[in-house]
């Protein structure tokens, strides 16, 4: 076998004693386009900026054609011909097409002042025409460009930034999460190109199909663990789906404790809710789920006065205030009934009630006066999940609820969330992570374009799921 | 690295220790007495009045630079109401009345159509500025319009032992005391401190973001226009620009404070600490004959290393 063009070997990495990745080993042949994949949480970017020099890892042997290397900087893996492609394209809207694919390497200049237009804009041509690509005028203003030929242009920037060192492999993360059908087959010609002329991509994506198609192997990330999928052409796509969740759907879940009574806590929109009943929020991102939980939501004045309780999608843009000490982020929306007349504090009663409701969600912290930035987010989820659950509601509405929540957390607000059901509680949940949802629910509304388009029940594979959410019936081919 | 939290916490008030000790060296005579120290309580009662007050909006994150100006205006506003020859009562409280009025007019801007406090209090700032100046007629207002009685207050204090406690120095310490009750003792404290943390997850937590703006900014008025008439009194006349030194010391105050917290928020009694270093050094560098504008220098300079030392530490931390 040929000498991997890279090659990753025990690369661990810990973030304040919570572990990262844990030995997790990649070797990317020459010509070889690998797919890194994995849940959210499972690692994946943090591999990626160690690659790039932005991280440094707790340990790690990373071997270039055999020989190891040092990633120190972000210059040291430039030199290394290592190049990314980030997945927040970080373009110049307001530049042409071809300043933002120079900048890197400065302009060409007419005698040492003046910009060489001519030059600049040749040289943008040609790097556009190595990619095949002779759709786009370089003197475009980038802000024109559909996000998929921004990409185009964020690739043949990245061929032309070689100054000293040629680019060997490309990393791109999630390149396709906002191009049309049409713009990843124009991204898969490119990919195919690079493949031919000799260098590599590491595609980071979750899609399970494109990588199927585009893909010659695979490293699934799992917990930090890393798994090697051998040449995609020898498996199939449930392997793979295999390879990723690495356990049967149900384990994951705590079981469920009670069936939903006859009472109905919530009616409206096109959902019907019953006590102690899980209602998901299925649908493609952006179709309304955040929406619809608003809306639901309603007056937050109004609503935690009513029984209702809200767990927002943006753990610290809003749901915490950071900088505040955990009882004061807990006991908000209630001081009301925790304060004298309601109007004055009382800060010891507030305490020890917020220390009773954390200990419900199983909050790891070493006091509540802490700030709530001192903890990991898994225990800033469960401040919270407690904040929402301090006033006994009817109703929980909640929006991703373990997004960037470690495994061990994730596991315990699943209990939290069944615990509160067996009380009588109703909950409406949305998530993009499917096995949640199908963990963790009685019955699932898929929403597309903004409202609920069917309602079902939660015994259903995450491929049915998935077809739903696009519209298919659930037995269709996955396109 | 150990001693920079502590310097962190306490450098500003070490800070404040040094200057003390300072000037009790250098003017063992005059400094350290009863009399010098009621003195600059005194000269720093309107002072406080207003800090107290802009640290209620700045528990927000939000400030207000039209302060200077409503003192002005306040002290205007009584001031020809005393020409007209109405009692003090009616005067004292047209002119308060003015500050919570132009203070929700401030509140409305930023709470309720959304523009930056920073724009919207510029431009309150000076209109409140040209009221002062068009309801004065551009003049200063005193001799006999200025009832005795108003004056006298200023000039009066609570006699204990062999001291004289000034009536000013009370109403600055009054208002201290209900702002520290109102930010830390009470519900409405509390929630504007959430406010100030995250105003998203403060909203979503059912604070009624919008009305709360409206108060505070009511309030940081309200006690403008109290630091106009306190400044009134004590000069026994008005002019329009009298207040206008008031707003840059105010936010100062409030900044240092803000260097004592443990997450930089401002606290009320911080802010008091605050005055406090502003004031003494001014006593004390005056009492040295020191040239006003080296005192400025010197003043800008400490703001900075105190704002500095804080914001070094914290970066260090994360």
């Amino acid at each position: 076998m040929a000498v991997p063009l890279l090659e990753l070997e025990n690369v661990s990495k810990s973030y304040a004693g919570t572990p990262a990745l844990r030995q997790v080993n990649l070797s990317i042949g020459a010509g070889e386009v690998h797919a890194l994949m994995g849940e959210n949480g499972a690692g994946k970017s943090t591999l990626i900026k160690i690659l790039a020099g932005v991280v440094a890892p707790d340990s790690a042997t990373i071997r270039v054609d055999g020989k190891a290397v040092q990633i120190e900087d972000a210059a040291s893996a430039h030199r290394l011909g290592l190049r990314f492609i980030h997945q927040e394209l970080n373009v110049v809207p307001a530049l042409s097409v071809a300043e933002n694919i120079v900048m890197a390497q400065g302009y060409p200049r007419r005698g040492g002042i003046l910009v060489d237009w001519q030059t600049l804009n040749r040289i943008a041509k040609e790097a556009l025409e190595r990619l095949g690509v002779s759709h786009i005028d370089p003197r475009t203003r980038m802000a024109r460009l559909s996000t998929g030929d921004r990409m185009l242009v964020k690739i043949s920037a990245a061929l032309l930034s070689s100054d000293g060192a040629p680019a060997r492999l490309y990393v791109m993360d999630e390149p396709t999460a906002a191009l049309t059908r049409e713009e990843t087959g124009k991204l898969f010609a490119v990919l195919n190109q690079i493949r031919a002329s000799g260098s590599s991509v590491l595609y980071v994506s979750h899609r399970i199909d494109e990588v199927m198609t585009m893909c010659d192997r695979a490293t699934v990330l799992r917990d930090g663990q890393s798994v090697d999928s051998g040449l995609l052409s020898q498996i199939t796509h449930d392997d793979l789906v295999a390879l990723m969740t690495g356990r049967t759907v149900s384990e994951a879940y705590p079981p469920r404790l009670a069936e939903p009574s006859g009472k109905i806590a919530y009616d409206g929109h096109g959902l019907t809710v019953r006590r102690g009943e899980i209602v998901g929020l299925a649908g493609l991102s952006g179709s309304g789920q955040t929406e619809l939980l608003r809306t639901i939501f309603g007056s937050p004045a109004r609503a935690w006065r009513t029984g209702a309780a809200y767990v927002p999608k943006e753990r610290r843009g809003e749901g915490l205030a950071l900088g505040r000490p955990i009882f004061e982020n807990i006991t908000l929306p209630h001081l009301g009934t925790l304060s004298l007349g309601g109007a004055m504090l009382m800060p010891r009663r507030e305490r020890l009630f917020a220390a009773d409701r954390g200990e419900d969600v199983r909050l790891r912290a070493a006091s509540v006066k802490q700030s709530a930035r001192q903890l990991s987010g898994g225990n800033q989820q469960k401040v919270v999940f407690a904040k929402a659950l301090s006033g006994d509601p009817s109703l929980l509405l909640l929006d991703e609820p373990t997004r960037g929540v470690d495994v061990g957390a994730k596991f315990d607000i699943y209990s939290i969330i069944r615990e509160m059901t067996t009380k009588g509680m109703a909950v409406i949940l949305a998530s993009s992570d499917l096995p949640e949802l199908i963990g963790l629910c009685d019955r699932i509304a898929v929403m597309r374009s903004g409202r609920v388009d069917t309602i079902v029940d939660a015994r259903l594979t995450e491929d049915a799921l998935l077809n739903l959410c696009y519209g298919r019936g659930p037995n269709a081919e996955a396109a | 690295m150990r001693a920079l939290p502590i310097l962190r916490r306490f450098g500003t008030l070490i800070g404040f220790a040094l200057i003390v000790a300072f000037l009790w060296w250098r003017l063992p005579d005059t400094f350290m007495t009863a009399r010098n120290w009621l003195n600059i309580t005194q000269q720093l009662s309107m002072l406080t009045v207003v800090a107290a007050g802009m640290t209620v909006v700045m528990v927000m994150n939000d400030f207000d630079l039209s302060v200077g100006s409503m003192a002005s205006l306040a002290g205007i506003v009584a001031a020809m109401l005393f020409s007209l020859g109405y009692p003090i009562w009616a005067a004292v409280g047209v002119a308060l009345l003015a500050g919570l009025a132009g203070g929700l007019f401030n509140g409305v801007l930023v709470g309720v159509i959304g523009i930056l406090p920073f724009v919207a209090t510029l431009a309150t700032m000076t209109m409140f500025s040209g009221a002062a100046f068009i309801v004065s007629g551009g003049k200063t207002i005193s001799g006999r319009v200025i009832p005795e009685a108003f004056g006298n207050f200023a000039r009066q204090g609570l006699e204990i032992g062999p001291v004289t406690v000034p009536n000013l120095s009370m109403v600055a310490v009054a208002v201290v005391a209900l702002v520290w009750v109102l930010l830390e003792q009470t519900t409405f404290g509390r929630r504007l401190y959430a406010i100030g943390g995250n105003l998203e997850a403060a909203h979503l937590s059912g604070v009624p973001v919008r009305r709360f703006k409206l108060i505070a900014f009511s309030l940081t008025g309200l006690s403008a226009a109290l630091a106009g008439l306190l400044y009134a009194s004590r000069v026994a006349s008005a002019n329009p620009t009298q207040g206008s030194g008031l707003m840059l010391n105010a936010i100062a105050a409030v900044f240092l404070g803000m260097t004592m917290s443990e997450e930089g928020e401002p606290r009320v009694l911080a802010t008091v600490l605050g005055v406090l270093i502003l004031g003494v050094l001014d006593n004390g560098l005056t009492q040295m004959n020191v040239d006003s504008y080296v005192r400025q220098i010197l003043v800008g300079s400490i703001i900075l290393v105190a704002v500095s030392v804080s914001a070094l530490s914290r970066s260090r931390r994360s």
